[in-house]
């Protein structure tokens, strides 16, 4: 971890006051949510299908996938998350994990004991609403890609998820003007969208092709935002993200 | 289990070799190679389409066109006599 990036609380914070209005007292108590950091390495996984955690895993650094394995090898990853996100936030009420959280990066998480996370939803009903509507939107988030596996083309698809890595990491400081880390393989990206790695590389190579994107070392810039997002039918009111929270608006 | 393959041009959005490959003459794949555009795959076959048995999540890249034929006709013995193929009983 960059020993001079945000601490793990204050992307806790940033993360939720891009969603929700948190009051002094409520970034307080998120404040003094105790944590215990542990680094991953590239493909190690966090939490496992069927573990039962004690607590939850915030994202400080690096960049995490929900994933389930199915029959004969085959992998379905169904979101992809960033620091500041809890992508586990769910244990606290379902006990038993039903699909496994995996870094694709190295990454570094902070874990907040559930017990510690009960008590400040118990005691302050904005970080619990908070934390409510952040799950809420994960939900909204299934939904989107579950329209665009059953019923977007590949380049949609491709472009759709572009769209919405770009705006989250926007959303919470972390794209650089209109170029951003995108630190997925093409692999990956097939298994997010129920792609082959092959149509994936076709349709990235005419995405630059047409000067959507482009790559400038590990970084994806954005060449054409309207018509990344109009290629990708992307809009995102699914985010629901707070008025401000990005920055052109 | 005979297998025969019929060159094609498949508008893939690459250079477009392919082969139609045929059972009993019912089509059961489309297969084509990869161009540059895959580097280190480049010359591979690529599982474009399948159908019946063969359509599904699974685009596996073969070395050559022998080892495609190779894995469709252990897939389609797999599933002799079974849906969805058609000789089934319904």
């Amino acid at each position: 971890m960059n020993p001079r990036g945000p601490s793990p609380h204050e992307r806790l914070i940033t993360k939720l006051e891009s969603i929700a209005d948190l009051s002094a007292e409520a970034k307080a108590a998120l404040s003094a949510l105790p944590i215990r950091l542990r680094a991953f390495e590239e493909n190690a996984d966090i939490v496992r299908q069927g573990d039962r955690p004690r607590e939850c895993g915030l994202v400080v650094e690096g960049f995490v996938c929900r994933y389930k394995l199915l029959g004969e090898g085959q992998r379905q990853i169904m979101s992809f998350h960033i620091p500041g996100d809890i992508p586990d936030l769910q244990s606290l009420h379902i006990k038993v994990m039903d699909h496994s959280l995996s870094a694709l990066t190295p990454t570094q998480i902070a874990f907040i004991p559930h017990a510690a996370v009960n008590e400040v939803t118990r005691n302050n009903p904005e970080v619990a609403s908070a934390f409510w509507r952040d799950t809420l939107i994960d939900a909204a988030v299934f939904r989107e890609w579950l329209a665009g596996v059953g019923r977007r083309s590949a380049h949609q698809r491709i472009a759709h998820v572009i769209c919405e890595v770009y705006v989250k990491l926007q959303s919470v400081g972390l794209a650089d003007g209109e170029s951003f880390q995108l630190p997925v393989t093409q692999a990956e990206l097939a298994d997010a969208l129920g792609l082959s790695s092959v149509h994936v590389n076709r349709v990235l190579q005419d995405l630059r092709r047409v000067g959507l994107i482009s790559y400038r070392g590990r970084f994806v810039v954005i060449g054409d935002w309207d018509g990344l997002q109009a290629a990708g039918d992307f809009d995102p009111g699914y985010l629901h993200l707070k008025d401000g929270a990005l920055q052109w608006n | 289990m005979e297998l025969t393959l019929q060159p094609v041009l498949v508008a893939s959005g690459e250079e477009g070799d392919g082969v139609l490959v045929f059972r009993d003459r019912h089509l059961v794949a489309i297969l084509v190679r990869l161009s540059s555009l895959h580097e280190e795959q480049a010359g591979f076959w690529f599982l474009e389409k399948g159908f019946g048995v063969l359509d599904g999540p699974q685009h596996p890249i073969f070395d050559d066109l022998h080892a495609a034929q190779v894995w469709i006709k252990a897939r389609l013995a797999d599933h002799v006599g079974k849906p969805p193929w058609p000789n089934a009983p319904v």
